[in-house]
C-alpha cells in the first residue's frame, strides 16, 4: 500500500474510532463534547504502559480499561447535568485532562511524550472493523433499543421498565473506552504525542461527524466520519491536481457551509432510519420477519 | 381485600403549594373496567403519574395486587405488573412498530443476557416474533416495520395498547385512549380493549367521552379538585347531584358535554 | 513568591477580565434568551478584531470582503421577502436563480477588481492614517452585526425540533459550529493562521497609583465594557424592548399571545450579540495589538467559563464570572506557572455544573435541560 493512502486510511479508521466513541452517548441522547479528553488520556495511559514494559498488545487493553474507570466515574455527575449544561461539563473535563498532563513531568509535560510500539495498518484497520462490528452488534440489542428509547423519551422509557442511568452510564463509559482506543492507537502510530494535538478542535469535529452523520443509526458515524475525512481530502487533491490552490485553501469554508446547510435541509443527520429502510426495501410496502426487526 | 388488583389510600399530592390530589381513595376490583373521570384540572392524569411513578407522592399509599408500590422507583413499578398508555401518544417517534412493541416487552427482560440479546441481528428472534404476534392478534399486522411517526393517529393509539400490553400486565391504565379518535377508529379501539379484558387484565381508564365510558366500563370513580366525589356504577353516575353540579353546574346531559370536552382536554 | 506584585497582578486579573465580560455577556444573553449555546461568538469577536487589524493595516481585502458579507444578508433578505410574495412558484423559483446569480456576478466582480483598495488610496490620501479608526470601527460593528443577522436565519429560524427529543436540540449548536468554521477558515484562507499584529495607538500610554501600573487603554476598554453591560441591562429592565426579550426569555410559547413578536424580536438579540462580539474585538485590538485567527476560541472559551460561573442567563452574573475567571487566569499564572492556568479555570467550571448549575449567584437558570 502506498505511504499516502496508507496515511489516509489510518486517518479515517482513528476518526471512525473516536466517532463510535461520541455516537454511543449520542444515540442516548447525550451530547459528548469532551472527546479530547478521553482520546488524551488513552494515548498517554497506553504510551505510559508500554514505556513502563508493559508489551502494546497488552498496553492498549490496559489504557482502555483505565479510561473507562474513569469514564465511569464521571458518567455519575456528568450525566445529573443535561443538554447545554452536559456539553459545557465535558467540554470542561477534555480542558481539565489537558491541563493536568501538560503539568505531569513524567509525561513529558510540554515537551510531548515520545511512544515505543509501533502500530501500522495491519492493527489499526482490523481494530476499526471490530469496533463498527461491535457497535453494530450493541445498537441491535435490548440495551440499543433501551439506548434509542432513552433518546427519544426518556421519561416513558422509564415507565416501561429501562433502567436509565444504567444504559447512560453504559453507553458513556463504552464510548470512554472506545475513545481511549482509538487515542492509544494514535499514539502507538505516530509514536509521538502531544496534548496540543488533542484540542477543543477535535472534540468539535468529531461531535460533528455523529451528528451529521446522523445519530439514529449506526451507520451515521461510520458514513459521517468517512464523509468528512474524505471529501475535504479529496478537495485538496484535486486542488493539487488542478493547481487552483484556491480550492484548497477554501475547502473548510464549504465544508462550513454545508454544515450549516445540512441542518436546514436534513437535520436528523446525512443516514436517518427511514433511508435505511428505503435502501433495505427498495420496494417499500412489504412487511415481513426482516422487515419487522428493522435495520440497526 | 384479595380481589382488589389495586387499592389507593389517602393519597395527596400539592405542586407548589397547590392541593392537586387531596386525600384520594379507591379500590380497582380484579378484572373489573373502571373509569377514573372528571372536570379538566381535577387530577386523574396526575393520579395516573402517581401510580406509575413520575411524580412521588406527599402522603398515602398506593397497593398492587397485595403489594406496597408507594416508595418503588418507577423503572420497577412495570414489573409488578403495571403499564400504561398515555394521553397524548408518546411512541419512540424513530422505532419501528415491532420496536415500539419490544421496548414494553423489557419489563421481562432485564437480565445482562437479555440486554445483549441481539434483536436485530436474527430477524426470526423469540422477542421479534412475540412482537408481531401480539400485534397481529391487535389486528396491527401491516406495520410491524414502519417507523411510527408516520403512521395514522388511530393506529398510533392502538399500537400504544399493545406496546403496555406485551409487558403483561395485571393493570392496563389507559390516560384517556378514545381522544381524538374518529367513530371507527374509536370502535376499532373499544374491540381491542374489550378483548385484552376478556385475557383478565384489569383496566383504569380515564376518559372524557362518556358514550366510550358506557360501552366499556363496569364501575366509575370521579373527581373534582382532586378530590374523589363519587364511585358507582355508569348508570347512576348522570344522576348523581354531585357529579352534576362539578361538571355544570346545571343538569344539562352529562354525556352530551362530556363527549364535546373529550377533544379539548388538556388536564 | 514575590507578594510585592500582588496588587500589579490583581490589576492585571481585572483588566483580563474586562476582554471576556463583553464576550461572556453575548453568550448569556443567547442562552438566557433562546436556550441556545451559540458557537459563533468566537467567531464573530475573532472577525471583528481582525476586521479592525486589517483595516488599520490598510488591507483593502477587508473591504471586499464586508461587501460580500452585506450583499449575501441583502440577498437573503430578498429571498425571505420572495417566499411570503404572492407570485407563481415558476416565478418565484425564477426570481430566486436570479437572485443568485446576481449576488454571484457581483461577488466575483468584487474579488476580480478588488475595489478595497482604491477606497484604501483614497481614504489615506483624504485623512492620513486617521481616517482608517473611524473605518475600523465602523466597518466591524457593521459587519459583525448584519452577520449575526444572517446567523440567526440558520440557528434560530430552524431550532424547532420535530420531535422534542434529545439530540435534535442540538441543531442550532451544530449550524453555529459550522458558521465557525466558515468565519475562521474565511479569515485563514485570507490572512493566514500566524499572529497578526499592528501598532497601538496609545503607544505605552500608562499611569502609575502608588506601585501598580495602569495602561490607560486597558483601563478605558475596562471601564467603557463595563458601562456598555451597564446600559444593556438597564435597557432589559426598562425600555418595552426589554420586556419583550424578558417575556420570550421566560415563556417562549406563550409571548407570541402576549403580544410579542418574537419573530422581529430574535433578530434584535442577535444584533446585540454581534454587537457585544465586534465592540470586544476592537478593543481587544487596541489593547493587545496582536490577533489571529483563533483568538476567537482562546477568550471565548475561557468566558464561557464566567458566564457558568455567574450563572446562565444572568447579565450581572456573567460580568462578575469573568472578571473572576480573569483574576484566576492571571492569579494562577503568577503563582504557578502558564501552563497550569487551565486546571483552576475548568475544574472550577466542572465543579460549578455538577454542584450547583445554577452559578454562584443562585438565580434560576434559564435553558434548564434543552438547547
Amino acid at each position: 500500500m502506498s505511504g499516502y493512502l496508507e496515511s489516509q486510511l489510518i486517518i479515517l479508521c482513528l476518526n471512525v474510532i473516536y466517532a463510535y466513541g461520541i455516537f454511543l452517548p449520542a444515540a442516548s441522547g447525550q451530547l459528548n463534547l469532551g472527546a479530547a479528553g478521553f482520546i488524551t488520556i488513552g494515548a498517554y495511559a497506553s504510551a505510559w504502559f508500554n514505556a513502563s514494559g508493559v508489551p502494546m498488545y497488552l498496553a492498549i487493553p490496559a489504557a482502555m480499561v483505565f479510561a473507562a474507570t474513569i469514564g465511569f466515574v464521571i458518567a455519575f455527575p456528568i450525566l445529573r447535568t443535561r443538554g447545554v449544561y452536559m456539553v459545557l461539563a465535558t467540554f470542561a473535563f477534555a480542558e481539565v485532562v489537558a491541563g493536568l498532563i501538560i503539568n505531569l513531568e513524567f509525561l513529558g509535560a510540554a515537551a510531548g511524550y515520545p511512544v515505543d510500539s509501533h502500530a501500522d495498518y495491519l492493527v489499526v484497520v482490523p481494530v476499526t472493523i471490530l469496533v463498527v462490528l461491535l457497535c453494530f452488534f450493541l445498537m441491535s440489542t435490548r440495551l440499543g433499543l433501551a439506548m434509542r428509547s432513552i433518546h427519544d423519551d426518556e421519561a416513558v422509557a422509564t415507565l416501561f421498565g429501562v433502567d436509565v442511568r444504567l444504559a447512560k452510564v453504559a453507553a458513556f463509559t463504552l464510548g470512554a473506552a472506545l475513545m481511549s482506543l482509538g487515542g492509544a492507537l494514535y499514539a502507538h502510530h505516530y509514536n509521538y504525542i502531544e496534548t496540543q494535538t488533542f484540542n477543543v478542535l477535535v472534540s468539535i469535529y468529531i461531535l460533528l461527524y455523529v451528528l451529521l452523520g446522523g445519530t439514529q443509526t449506526a451507520w451515521g458515524p461510520l458514513i459521517g466520519a468517512a464523509f468528512f475525512t474524505i471529501v475535504p481530502e479529496a478537495l485538496r487533491q484535486i486542488a493539487t491536481a488542478s493547481g487552483q490552490a484556491w480550492i484548497a485553501e477554501s475547502r473548510f469554508i464549504f465544508f462550513g457551509a454545508i454544515i450549516v446547510l445540512m441542518m436546514v435541509f436534513r437535520p436528523e443527520g446525512l443516514v436517518t432510519r427511514t433511508l435505511i429502510d428505503r435502501i433495505a426495501m427498495p420496494f417499500g410496502g412489504r412487511s415481513g420477519p426482516a422487515r419487522a426487526a428493522g435495520a440497526v | 381485600m384479595a380481589d382488589d388488583v389495586l387499592s389507593i389510600e389517602g393519597l395527596h399530592k400539592s405542586f407548589g403549594g397547590l392541593k392537586v390530589i387531596d386525600d384520594v381513595g379507591f379500590a380497582v376490583k380484579r378484572g373489573s373496567r373502571t373509569a377514573l373521570i372528571g372536570p379538566n384540572g381535577a387530577g386523574k392524569t396526575t393520579i395516573f403519574n402517581l401510580l406509575t411513578g413520575v411524580y412521588p407522592v406527599d402522603g398515602g399509599t398506593m397497593v398492587l395486587d397485595g403489594r406496597d408500590i408507594t416508595h418503588v422507583p418507577a423503572k420497577d413499578r412495570v414489573i409488578f405488573g403495571m403499564s400504561r398508555s398515555f394521553q397524548n401518544i408518546r411512541l419512540m417517534p424513530h422505532l419501528s412498530t415491532v420496536e415500539n412493541v419490544m421496548l414494553g416487552q423489557h419489563a421481562r427482560a432485564r437480565r445482562l443476557g437479555d440486554l445483549l440479546y441481539p434483536l436485530g441481528f436474527r430477524p426470526r428472534n423469540r422477542w421479534a416474533t412475540a412482537a408481531k404476534e401480539a400485534l397481529e392478534e391487535a389486528g396491527l399486522e401491516t406495520y410491524p416495520g414502519q417507523v411510527v411517526a408516520n403512521l395514522p393517529y388511530g393506529v398510533q393509539k392502538r399500537i400504544e395498547v399493545v406496546r403496555a400490553m406485551v409487558s403483561q400486565p395485571r393493570l392496563l391504565l389507559l390516560d384517556e385512549p378514545a381522544a381524538g379518535l374518529n367513530q371507527v377508529e374509536a370502535q376499532q379501539l373499544l374491540a381491542l380493549l374489550e378483548k385484552v379484558s376478556e385475557s383478565g387484565v384489569t383496566l383504569l381508564v380515564v376518559e372524557h367521552d362518556m358514550h366510550f365510558v358506557h360501552n366499556l366500563c363496569d364501575h366509575v370513580a370521579v373527581l373534582n379538585f382532586g378530590k374523589k366525589i363519587f364511585e358507582g356504577t355508569p348508570a347512576e353516575v348522570n344522576d348523581d347531584p354531585l357529579v352534576r353540579e362539578a361538571y355544570l353546574g346545571s343538569d344539562t346531559s352529562m354525556a352530551g358535554r362530556g363527549a364535546a370536552e373529550g377533544a379539548a382536554d388538556a388536564s | 513568591m514575590d507578594l510585592s506584585q500582588l496588587p500589579q497582578q490583581i490589576v492585571n486579573g481585572l483588566m483580563l477580565g474586562g476582554v471576556y465580560v463583553m464576550v461572556a455577556v453575548a453568550f448569556t444573553l443567547i442562552i438566557g434568551m433562546l436556550n441556545f449555546l451559540n458557537f459563533t461568538v468566537p467567531a464573530l469577536f475573532m472577525l471583528a478584531s481582525v476586521l479592525m487589524w486589517a483595516i488599520l493595516e490598510g488591507h483593502g481585502i477587508a473591504l471586499d470582503l464586508t461587501a460580500t458579507a452585506v450583499l449575501l444578508v441583502l440577498a437573503m433578505m430578498a429571498a425571505d421577502r420572495l417566499q411570503h410574495a404572492e407570485l407563481p412558484a415558476p416565478v418565484k423559483s425564477g426570481a430566486a436563480l436570479g437572485l443568485a446569480a446576481g449576488a454571484l456576478l457581483i461577488f466575483w466582480q468584487i474579488i476580480a477588481s478588488k475595489p478595497g483598495d482604491e477606497v484604501f488610496a483614497w481614504l489615506d490620501a483624504a485623512t492620513g492614517k486617521g481616517g482608517r479608526w473611524v473605518v475600523g470601527i465602523f466597518v466591524a460593528l457593521f459587519t459583525v452585526s448584519v452577520l449575526s443577522l444572517l446567523i440567526e436565519r440558520f440557528t434560530y429560524r430552524y431550532m424547532k425540533a420535530k420531535y422534542g427529543d434529545a439530540t435534535e436540540h442540538a441543531l442550532p449548536l451544530v449550524s453555529s459550529l459550522g458558521f465557525l468554521i466558515v468565519i475562521e477558515h474565511t479569515v485563514i484562507s485570507t490572512w493566514g493562521s500566524d499572529a497578526l499584529t499592528t501598532a497601538s495607538p496609545f503607544g505605552n500610554a500608562s499611569f502609575e497609583v502608588g506601585p501598580v501600573l495602569f495602561s490607560v487603554p486597558q483601563l478605558l476598554s475596562l471601564i467603557l465594557s463595563l458601562a456598555i453591560v451597564f446600559g444593556l441591562s438597564v435597557m432589559l429592565k426598562t425600555t418595552k424592548l426589554g420586556r419583550a426579550l424578558r417575556s420570550i426569555a421566560e415563556r417562549p410559547d406563550t409571548a407570541p399571545l402576549m403580544g410579542v413578536e418574537v419573530g422581529r424580536i430574535v433578530p434584535v438579540v442577535y444584533v446585540i450579540t454581534g454587537l457585544l462580539c465586534a465592540i470586544a474585538g476592537i478593543l481587544f485590538t487596541i489593547n493587545y495589538t496582536t490577533v489571529d485567527a483563533y483568538v476567537g476560541d482562546t477568550v471565548a472559551t475561557v468566558a464561557i467559563a464566567g458566564m457558568v460561573l455567574g450563572g446562565l442567563g444572568n447579565v450581572w452574573g456573567a460580568i462578575v464570572g469573568a472578571l473572576f475567571i480573569g483574576m484566576v487566569e492571571v492569579m494562577s499564572i503568577y503563582m504557578v506557572g502558564a501552563t497550569f492556568k487551565k486546571i483552576p479555570i475548568w475544574g472550577l467550571l466542572l465543579l460549578i455544573l455538577i454542584v450547583r448549575p445554577t452559578g454562584l449567584f443562585g438565580h434560576t437558570a434559564i435553558g434548564k435541560g434543552k438547547f
